[in-house]
């Protein structure tokens, strides 16, 4: 009996010896500098962001980096929160804008960084750069920012005898109405699941929807944030989506599947990242048009997308870092990572670089978001902005299914989000 | 056993008022050494952090770690998503259960019947098992496309109505509940159809020699004889339904139309991962685990009644 | 006493297929998929066979993702935790089964409950554990936290308990050391059992997906599972590729299984199967 404690006791001993945790500091800069990197990107967007980090690494000798794809945007976020909690957070990493970096943790040196002449701060559009801002100050840099563009089946849309190139709706309303009709006569697939308008992130819509009724979906109140999106003018929205689901152009709780039925022919307006561009152009079984989003009383768009965030603790990290990030977003690099992925440039002089105008003649789908760059808009990012988005999409989803009216939804979301917060 | 064996004798110990023979101590030691470690370190020593956790409000966001007492208990005992959760989960694993249980039982007699293309059938059956759950969730999200879906293509063919699937509150539990079915019934079959062929010709014979028909030789031979079986599948099927969550991840995320997929392992996870809020996590899987505790405890009653062995 | 198959049971057995058709179409589906062209996944209405056959999709799985790495990082591993497994379950039924020591009933009691525990309460602490000694993006990282399974050790327990007490008294009369009880009656007399056991491990272990997930950052670790979820979202718009993909990742353990499986059958004997 006394061998088993005594083995016992020393197998405790090791355990702890072996959670014993010893760190290293160092004080000088060592001569390679290296940084663990991971991006939200795949596709074209990954390829285009590995390359252009590639190059950097090979122009900076004193600068190594290591690559990693680490997921679609929820998975990267989940794997970065448990990362930094075992510090083994990576130095850099391009993720969707949300509660985890940086600011959330009270760490704004980007606000510093950010003064660097190099990086010329005046020359990134306003709302793109309060897309990069917690708590209204600057915690990351807007990378891979996107807007909902409104993308068309020409081959649905001419057989039901509208042109949405020549007479785009300008308003929701007139969308409605388009929408109708798109459904009476265009369902040439004779499907019966066949619908006029939907979208794939109905959280995102509504955002920019209440934008352009006036609602900035949250303030700050003194220490805290304080929920506005339902009141009278957030209501309404709730109301004209609901408008959307009775008239039949849109199916209830099914924007899981929107992209899905737009592939396969089956919907006929669809409201969708602007970086779809580069998956969707020339993958289509029928001919594919945008047109840009239309408005409630006022021109707005919520931005959505990822931003570059500087997670490192160490000084010579966050520098090595920081070099990483102003070469990502030098106009060249920027523009040309937007030109091939249907993400939008950040910078206003990117508007005279020649590729850009070369692109927007030669493909016309392009200069659709790029034409909605002046009214991008970003609502105030808070801590518990993720909690947010769950709770429009349960409101969402009850307002379509008719379990609650738009306002007793929108109030049970605030009083939500108010408790969350406590 | 006489408690008169003097200690000093060296191949005899006395520990606890009972007598044990040193050598068997030993081996024991030694043998169970890395289980032991293994149970130390991968279960109690987590299961004790979820426990202290969830009394802090530990925010994987913030990192902030401080002790709040009873608040995420209470959180959640009044949270509405909780409580819908907690019936999801109940009524999924009910339906799970008696499904998994008894299809897989009436399946394992047919198949030990007088039939052909037993290594076919046995291995058709078995098939989805070993499936990859990611991969064939993803492969079903299609089946269940309502637009152009087979399911709903198939339900048009027999000119029945077509169904939302993964889409309506009604039917989504339903469809993830079907899927799991699927996937995990050719378990339950393999063990059942063992247990079967275990039960020797012999008795079945000279119960038909004595008259007996094909239901009560079921009835009064086979089914008492699997009970030791039947029982390991019903608590295995316990610990397992609660256990369910990478293909509703996958099929429904977020919980699914009005929330009507989220199972409590399913609200764990948003409250730790979507939300940050380690602390209410930990807390709601603490209830979790008291509640899959006292079912196993209740299924352990129930079954005192002692089986009928072949011995 | 040898069975006549005098009659067969025809309806049964009209079930029975009907039922395995149900059970097995949807690898049909997936393995008909695989080769069609973008066009035929979307068609509307479906489309059960390809318009043209490409093979290439197979070639393309790898393109887009290090499909051999995950290849190989998957087989490593499960082979890997199924050996640790069963070293650490034969020893533990062995001992719950023959030896005789105090506390006996409480640590089948510990066992059992630690089938109680799903991965995802016990998945933060765990990530910080196994970070804590850096074993994050490592192998032994992913391996090490998954060897222990109550369900291996009891099945291999009711295996041990079958076999006859006078095998273990002749040995022990032979002058055998309950360490050779183990290797010289135990494992042989339970071979069968044995190899059950390490299939079913081996199964459970190559679907693992939670816990790699979290474990490993790098691509390189990666095993199957998660190279398959990440290919979807490369490759949201060709699901032909994706079904590609889950052919190869299927086909091998589809395989090792019908190989095995009147293995499996035969050898489950469940006598005190109850813990």
């Amino acid at each position: 009996m006394k061998k088993v404690i005594a083995v016992f006791l020393v197998l405790l001993i090791i355990t702890g010896i072996v959670f014993a945790k010893g760190a290293a500091e160092t004080t000088t800069r060592p001569e390679v500098v290296k940084l663990q990197v991971w991006y939200a990107l795949s596709g074209t967007s990954g390829e285009s962001f590995k390359s252009k980090a590639e190059a950097f690494d090979i122009a900076r000798p004193d600068i190594e980096l290591e690559l990693t794809y680490s997921g679609k945007y929820a998975d990267t976020a989940t794997k970065v929160s448990a990362a930094l909690l075992s510090g083994d957070a990576p130095d850099v990493a391009v993720m969707a804008a949300g509660q985890l970096y940086t600011g959330g943790r009270g760490d704004f040196s980007m606000e510093e960084f950010a003064k660097d002449p190099e990086f010329n701060i005046s020359d990134v559009y306003p709302g793109m750069l309060e897309y990069g801002k917690f708590d209204g100050r600057l915690a990351a840099v807007p990378f891979g920012i996107s807007t909902q563009v409104l993308y068309y089946n020409k081959t649905i849309c001419n057989a039901a005898g509208i042109d949405l190139e020549k007479n785009p709706p300008k308003t929701w309303e007139e969308l409605l109405t388009l929408a109708k009709i798109a459904v009476e006569k265009g369902n040439i697939n004779k499907s019966s699941d066949f619908y006029g308008f939907d979208t794939s992130d109905g959280v995102w819509l509504i955002k920019s929807m209440f934008s352009q009724n006036g609602n900035p979906v949250v303030k700050k109140a003194g220490d805290t944030v304080v929920p506005v999106f339902n009141e009278a003018s957030g209501v309404e929205v709730a109301t004209f989506w609901k408008k959307m689901i009775d008239s039949g152009i849109m199916p209830a709780g099914q924007h899981n599947n929107a992209e899905k039925k737009f592939l396969a022919g089956n919907l006929a307006i669809i409201a969708a990242s602007s970086n779809r561009i580069s998956r969707w152009q020339g993958n289509t079984s029928f001919e594919l048009g945008a047109i840009p989003m239309p408005k409630f009383s006022q021109n707005a768009l919520a931005l959505g997308g990822n931003v570059m965030v500087i997670l490192s603790e160490d000084q010579f990290k966050k520098e090595a870092g920081w070099e990483l990030v102003k070469h990502m977003l030098k106009e060249e690099n920027q523009t040309d990572f937007a030109l091939s992925t249907g993400y939008l440039p950040i910078r206003k002089s990117s508007q005279q670089n020649p590729k850009v105008q070369e692109l927007f003649i030669s493909n016309p789908l392009y200069k659709i978001a790029f034409e909605q760059l002046d009214y991008t808009w970003a609502y105030l990012h808070f801590s518990e902005m993720g909690t947010m988005d769950a709770m429009f999409w349960y409101a969402l989803d009850e307002i379509e299914k008719a379990v609650l009216s738009p306002k007793a939804a929108l109030d049970k979301a605030a009083a939500s989000l108010i408790k969350e917060m406590e | 056993m006489k408690r008169m064996i003097k200690s000093n004798n060296p191949y005899r110990k006395i520990l606890f008022g009972k007598e044990y023979e040193t050598a068997q101590l030993r081996a024991a030691v030694v043998l169970l050494i890395p289980s032991f470690l293994a149970i130390l370190v991968l279960f109690i020593l987590p299961v004790v952090q979820v426990v202290l956790y969830s009394f802090t409000n530990y925010n994987l966001t913030t990192g902030v770690k401080d002790f709040n007492g009873l608040t995420n208990y209470k959180f959640i005992l009044t949270d509405n998503q909780f409580h819908k959760a907690l019936r999801n989960t109940f009524v999924f694993a009910t339906g799970k259960l008696v499904i998994d249980t008894s299809l897989a039982l009436i399946i394992a007699l047919m198949l030990d019947a007088r039939v052909p293309f037993k290594r076919y059938l046995r291995g058709a059956f078995f098939a989805p098992v070993v499936v990859p759950v990611v991969a064939s969730s993803l492969i079903w999200i299609w089946f269940y496309d309502p637009g152009i879906g087979p399911f709903n293509q198939i339900l048009e063919a027999l000119s029945l109505p077509k169904s939302q699937w993964l889409y309506h509150e009604n039917t989504a539990l339903l469809s993830i509940l079907i899927f799991s079915i699927w996937k995990g019934i050719g378990y339950n079959i393999i063990l059942f159809l063992a247990g079967l062929q275990n039960i020797p010709d012999s008795y079945i014979q000279a119960a038909e020699v004595d008259g007996a028909t094909g239901w009560q030789v079921l009835f009064k031979i086979k089914l008492p004889l699997l009970r030791p079986i039947i029982s390991f599948v019903v608590m295995i099927g316990i610990i397992n339904t609660f256990k369910v969550f990478a293909e509703i991840n996958v099929m429904t995320p977020k919980g699914g139309p009005l929330y009507s997929t989220a199972l409590m392992v399913v609200y764990i996870y948003e409250q730790a991962f979507t939300k940050g809020k380690m602390g209410r996590a930990c807390a709601a899987a603490i209830a979790l685990f008291i509640i899959i505790f006292i079912l196993t405890m209740i299924q352990n009653k129930l079954d005192t009644k002692k089986s009928i062995s072949l011995e | 006493m040898k069975k006549k198959l005098h009659k067969v049971n025809k309806p049964v057995l009209l079930v029975l297929l009907l039922g395995s058709l149900l059970m097995i179409f949807p690898f049909v589906w997936v393995v008909l998929s695989s080769f069609k062209t973008v066009a035929d996944v979307y068609a509307y209405p479906p489309k059960w066979l390809p318009s043209s056959w490409k093979f290439s999709n197979y070639a393309t799985v790898f393109e887009m993702i290090p499909f051999a790495r995950y290849y190989v990082n998957s087989i490593y591993t499960s082979v890997m935790q199924t050996a640790l497994q069963l070293g650490i379950s034969v020893t533990a039924a062995y001992a719950l089964v023959v030896l005789d020591f105090p506390g006996k009933k409480i640590l089948f009691s510990v066992v059992r409950s630690t089938m109680f525990v799903p991965t995802i309460v016990i998945l933060i602490p765990m990530y910080l554990m196994v970070s804590k000694v850096h074993l994050i993006d490592t192998y032994a990282g992913i391996i090490l936290p998954q060897i222990f399974t109550a369900f291996t050790i009891f099945l291999l327990v009711s295996f041990f308990r079958s076999i006859p007490h006078d095998l273990y008294d002749s040995a022990k009369l032979d002058g055998c050391g309950y360490y050779r009880i183990l290797s010289h009656v135990v494992i042989p007399n339970a071979s069968s059992a044995i190899s059950t056991a390490m299939l079913f491990s081996f199964l459970g272990h190559w679907k693992s997906y939670t816990w790699p997930l979290i474990v490993t950052n790098k691509q390189q670790y990666r095993t199957l599972p998660i190279g398959m979820k990440y290919l979807v979202q490369e490759s949201s718009s060709e699901y032909q590729v994706m079904m590609a993909a889950s052919v190869m990742a299927i086909l091998p353990v589809l395989i090792v299984f019908m190989i095995f499986e009147k293995q499996l059958v035969k050898s489950i004997t469940l006598t005190g199967l109850k813990a």
